[in-house]
């Protein structure tokens, strides 16, 4: 209830509604006279109400891409994380690896990855996973090994197992790590099925396709529909990870004020 | 007890043992020749000046280290075998729970690790129903609190739980109060001697506050430094149950008195340095604490 209170008060609400309203007007005002340079807000609008399927399927085919890539990129981060966690060799083994491939641009895989598996869903797949899946891992491995020492003497003294002490202390400390991550790679997946989709130029359909196609017959009103359909999608992927990471850890400091 | 001793003799037996931590010109002897030797169901306290060793006692005897030299027996097993059948309480310094689980949680969290050793242990009493144990430390209103919401005073009577009730053969525990205020810890300390009363577990618990070692012991082992060694030992023999009113009365401050005087011989409390004899102290080392 209090919460609702502070959210109902102007103080809270005004700011954000002014903000939105200023950079409504400079947009119109710069729109009016510049039409190559932004579309008008109605036109924009317009797309929406005319073509929504048009909008809707290409938002689900990048959104699959999204998630599918993400699942790939999260669970196999997790995965290695955990193991190079146990095992210091493995870690000396991956983590140059690791290093290597996340200091490379993604987008300049992307092309090459086309190449490889075409204009389906792989390569579009493989790019979000490959973007998403380092902040994971290292998120992961730093969260892993976050135990306190004293609690594991605790275990120790009992002779816990290393997947009593994995299940029941690493796993736990490590999910404030792992929605850090999260928070990151989510918005960060439609990055990558974007990206992707730009590589691919015979591409069927996703926003990314729409973006290019329609930035090459200078439509500009349907660009930025897209761009705000990626907008909204990147913007409710992050208030799903905020929501499960407010149930998940109303245990941790981050989530008390 | 549940199991008992394949041998007669002292229940924990911590034999000439040598620790030594780094290496050449930098090394630091954390214990040279320590002896000591526990009976069951005793309450013995290790009391000594900052670096003298009695926290890396307790870790030899938790096998949380092993010692350079010597060895440590808990009723006749060695520490890996102590550990491995469960019969090793431990309380650290800070009472380290797990954040995400409430209070009963935590105290509960030790029987669904290592279960093998877990079911060939019969529990009994107090130990056999954590909410008994934590209502009788005064944690009964906060079962389904997390640690979070817990005071510190709470948090560490929670850890005193989550150890008792194991039901351990021995158990072990490291300035366990030393971070509590002053009233705090007086409550602490009693509803412990409460639990302890009953349950009459082998307690070793190291501290360095000399009226906390002389309330909770029937006998306190005093250390000195540099090496870490045994100065000496002193028997408490108030009697039991012991009880708030005690912590005035004259035999109390007598014990201390005997405590801090050992204390002296070893430590100059003037210029907080060691005195006394580097080595082996024949007198003190290798005596039967009973």
């Amino acid at each position: 209830m209090r919460r609702l209170a502070r959210v109902a008060h102007p103080r809270t609400w005004l700011p954000t509604v002014l903000a939105v309203v200023v950079v409504g007007l400079l947009w119109t005002w710069v729109a009016r006279d510049n039409p190559y340079v932004l579309p008008t807000l109605p036109s924009v609008g317009r797309q929406f109400l005319d073509q929504p399927d048009l909008y809707l399927a290409n938002a689900w085919t990048t959104l699959q891409e999204a998630l599918l890539g993400l699942l790939a990129g999260g669970v196999c981060a997790v995965l290695l994380a955990v193991v190079v966690g146990e095992s210091g060799l493995v870690r000396r083994a991956v983590t140059p690896l690791a290093v290597v491939l996340n200091v490379t641009p993604v987008v300049a895989i992307a092309p090459a990855l086309v190449v490889a598996f075409g204009f389906g869903l792989t390569p579009k797949v493989l790019v979000t996973g490959l973007i998403t899946f380092f902040p994971v891992l290292m998120n992961t491995v730093t969260g892993l090994r976050s135990v306190d020492r004293h609690v594991l003497q605790v275990f120790r003294t009992v002779d816990a197992s290393r997947l009593d002490v994995l299940v029941r202390l690493r796993f736990p400390s490590a999910l404030p790590y792992l929605f850090a991550a999260l928070r990151v790679v989510f918005p960060l997946s439609l990055v990558g099925a974007v990206v992707a989709e730009f590589a691919a130029a015979g591409a069927q359909s996703g926003l990314g396709t729409l973006i290019s196609v329609a930035s090459a017959n200078s439509q500009l009103d349907r660009v930025f529909a897209a761009i705000a359909c990626l907008a909204l999608m990147g913007s409710l992927m992050l208030l799903l990870v905020t929501t499960f990471e407010r149930r998940a850890l109303a245990w941790h400091e981050s989530q008390h004020r | 007890m549940s199991s008992p001793p394949p041998s007669e003799g002292p229940f924990v037996a911590v034999n000439d043992a040598c620790t030594t931590y780094g290496t050449g010109p930098d090394a630091v002897r954390a214990l040279a020749h320590v002896d000591l030797q526990v009976p069951r169901g005793r309450f013995v306290s290790v009391i000594g000046p900052s670096g003298c060793g009695k926290s890396t006692l307790l870790r030899l005897i938790a096998g949380l280290e092993a010692p350079d030299a010597g060895d440590v027996r808990i009723c006749g097993r060695t520490t890996a075998e102590a550990r491995a059948a469960k019969v090793l309480g431990f309380v650290p310094q800070v009472p380290a729970l797990l954040p995400w689980l409430d209070v009963l949680g935590n105290v509960r969290v030790l029987e669904k690790v290592n279960r093998a050793a877990g079911r060939q242990r019969t529990q009994r009493g107090l130990a056999s129903d954590p909410v008994a144990l934590l209502t009788r430390l005064g944690l009964g209103d906060v079962l389904t609190r997390r640690p979070g919401q817990l005071s510190g005073g709470m948090q560490q009577r929670t850890a005193l739980a989550r150890a008792f009730a194991l039901a351990p053969d021995v158990l072990l525990m490291d300035e366990p109060f030393s971070a509590l205020d002053e009233f705090t810890r007086e409550s602490a300390q009693l509803q412990l001697l409460d639990v302890w009363q009953e349950l009459r577990t082998t307690v070793v618990f190291v501290t360095h506050s000399i009226a906390e070692a002389v309330l909770l012991s029937d006998t306190v082992v005093v250390m000195a430094a540099a090496p870490g060694r045994v100065a000496g030992v002193v028997d408490v023999g108030l009697d039991r149950p012991r009880h708030h009113g005690l912590l005035d009365s004259a035999a109390m401050h007598e014990h201390e008195h005997r405590v801090r005087a050992l204390l002296e011989t070893a430590w100059d409390p003037v210029s907080g340095t060691p005195t006394g004899t580097p080595l082996r102290t024949p007198g003190a080392a290798g005596r039967e604490v009973a």
